[in-house]
């Protein structure tokens, strides 16, 4: 098979796997809900920063900043539940509000109330990081079920001259009773098995295992893996890894989070804020600052400028599209192992103590470099994204001056053609 | 006036792209409006689009745009991954209104 005809192949896959509306209305849902992921990070990095007077000045409103965290990351499920509902509805074509509610009252439903002295409450290990596949689940399924029941018409139809809004209401009506009652089934099956619980069977048969899995160095690299060989066929390669991996990510984030609020042991290393500190910034900026300071090809000393501001952030794609990446023989193994090399001496340095984990602040795309090592809880971790750099460098070193060899002499070749062109 | 749509996975690097569209079509005194926007939020825009240009990185989404919006009346184009990288921001802007 020739390049090109591969190219097209991995494009219709890769475009299949990213316009799977399922995963995308998950992938979207989730990034619906990242101001509130973000508000409750903050709100936990500002009550724990570790320096005595500060937490001297903060203690009269410590509570405070507690209850933002709580009704924030805490409960991040049931705001996921809803919007992934909703986003799945959206999808096709449906009023997304309703489905997106009913998305959420199954949700609670499923969520046993616990009863102290008289007094419910609803279990709030549920509605945060361990519940976040059950509302992946659940507002996945109530929302198809609920598009499912409205596309056989099984609803009520307002006679004509009944105002559109009020006959718009009356159409959830039916297939919400439907969806709940089918929760309700569901609920009262889970509560004969020894789970009690669809939550404690989702959490130990399937997030326990997937997170095992993602949350593995040998998930993460071959994440990597797939992700930059489609970023050389000229695929964005993050938004379709990220697709699968997100939900696992963001859940052993979390989780972090938790644990950092709490002040105990940070149990996790892998997720979303570990592949972006270690993986995003140094190997384009690498590459980059060769290109730019070291090149003697005009071309390619003006992309590596070009490119240079926005590696810091994170943005690869003119460097990508500009040398090219794409199709590169040259470029394709460094490319594909510098990240990879990367997140190998980050992990192995936090698993000797050198690093700490992240703490599980969700990385927002655009934070610079550095900054985001700062967000994530330690110098230490800043200053690593800085040592990586010339790490990157000298891996990136031989191939670029095989490189810029090649580029030098096409330029030559150019101007030579010019020249007898003119002559 | 033409308004041109730039949409990529987040819209942040077209958002680099566009802002040398501006600058080259002030230049050269065209009058257009252009802006960079996230994929998943171009439903939003349709309306307010006549050429809509998708970044190299998500040109497997070619078809499903172009069939869902060539309908509407809006052009739909990939970028040059060339003049992408090279933020060619004149050029980009001369063939999407030629």
């Amino acid at each position: 098979m020739s390049l090109n005809s591969w190219t097209t192949t991995l494009q219709k896959y890769a475009g299949k796997l990213q316009a799977n509306r399922y995963l995308r209305s998950v992938s979207n849902g989730l990034m619906s809900s990242l101001p509130f992921l973000i508000i409750g990070a903050f709100a936990t990095l500002f009550s724990s920063i570790a320096w005595e007077p500060y937490q001297n000045f903060i203690a009269p409103v410590k509570d405070l900043l507690g209850i933002v965290t709580t009704f924030t990351t805490n409960i991040i499920a049931v705001y996921a539940v809803f919007l992934i509902g909703y986003r799945l509805a959206e999808s096709f074509e449906k009023d997304p509000v309703t489905p997106g509610l009913i998305s959420l009252a199954s949700f609670l439903v499923l969520t046993p109330l616990a009863k102290f002295d008289g007094v419910s409450a609803l279990p709030l290990q549920w509605l945060g990081a361990q519940g976040l596949f059950v509302s992946i689940i659940v507002g996945l399924l109530a929302s198809r079920f609920y598009v499912w029941i409205v596309d056989r018409n099984w609803t009520i139809k307002m006679p004509a001259g009944v105002p559109p809004t009020v006959a718009k209401t009356f159409v959830g009506l039916i297939p919400a009773i439907i969806v709940v009652i089918a929760a309700l089934i569901i609920s009262a099956l889970f509560q004969l098995t020894s789970f009690e619980t669809i939550h404690a069977f989702i959490y130990s048969y399937l997030q326990i295992p997937l997170q095992g899995l993602g949350g593995s160095l040998g998930g993460l690299i071959i994440a990597l893996f797939v992700m930059q060989t489609l970023w050389l066929f000229g695929i964005h390669g993050a938004i379709v890894v990220m697709a699968v991996m997100q939900p696992i990510w963001i859940s052993l984030d979390l989780q972090n989070l938790e644990a950092f609020e709490a002040g105990a042991e940070l149990p996790n290393i892998i997720g979303m804020g570990f592949w972006s500190y270690s993986a995003n910034f140094a190997p384009m900026l690498g590459l980059i600052l060769l290109l730019a300071f070291r090149a003697k090809t005009k071309q390619y000393r003006q992309i590596g400028k070009l490119g240079l501001p926005g590696a810091f952030f994170g943005i690869h794609e003119p460097i990508v599209f500009g040398i090219p990446l794409v199709l590169n023989p040259v470029l394709a193994i460094p490319y594909i192992f510098t990240p990879i090399i990367c997140v190998i001496i980050a992990y192995i340095c936090t698993t000797a103590g050198i690093l700490p984990p992240p703490n599980g602040v969700y990385p927002a795309f655009g934070t610079p470099i550095f900054a985001s090592g700062l967000i994530l809880g330690s110098i230490r971790i800043a200053l690593f994204q800085l040592i990586l750099i010339p790490i990157c460098m000298l891996i990136y070193y031989p191939f670029f001056k095989v490189l810029d060899k090649q580029g030098l002499k096409n330029e030559k070749n150019q101007e030579e053609e010019e020249a007898v062109a003119v002559n | 006036m033409k308004q041109i749509t730039l949409i990529c996975a987040a819209g942040m690097s077209t958002s680099m792209l566009v802002e040398r569209m501006k600058q080259a079509a002030n230049q050269k005194g065209i009058e257009v409006e252009i802006r960079a926007i996230a994929n998943s939020e171009f439903k939003k825009y349709a309306d307010q689009t006549d050429i809509l240009l998708l970044g190299p990185q998500i040109s497997y989404m070619f078809d499903e745009f172009k069939s869902q919006y060539e309908p509407k009346g809006i052009k739909v184009n990939v970028i040059n991954s060339v003049d992408y990288g090279m933020m060619n921001g004149e050029k980009v802007l001369l063939e999407a209104i030629a």
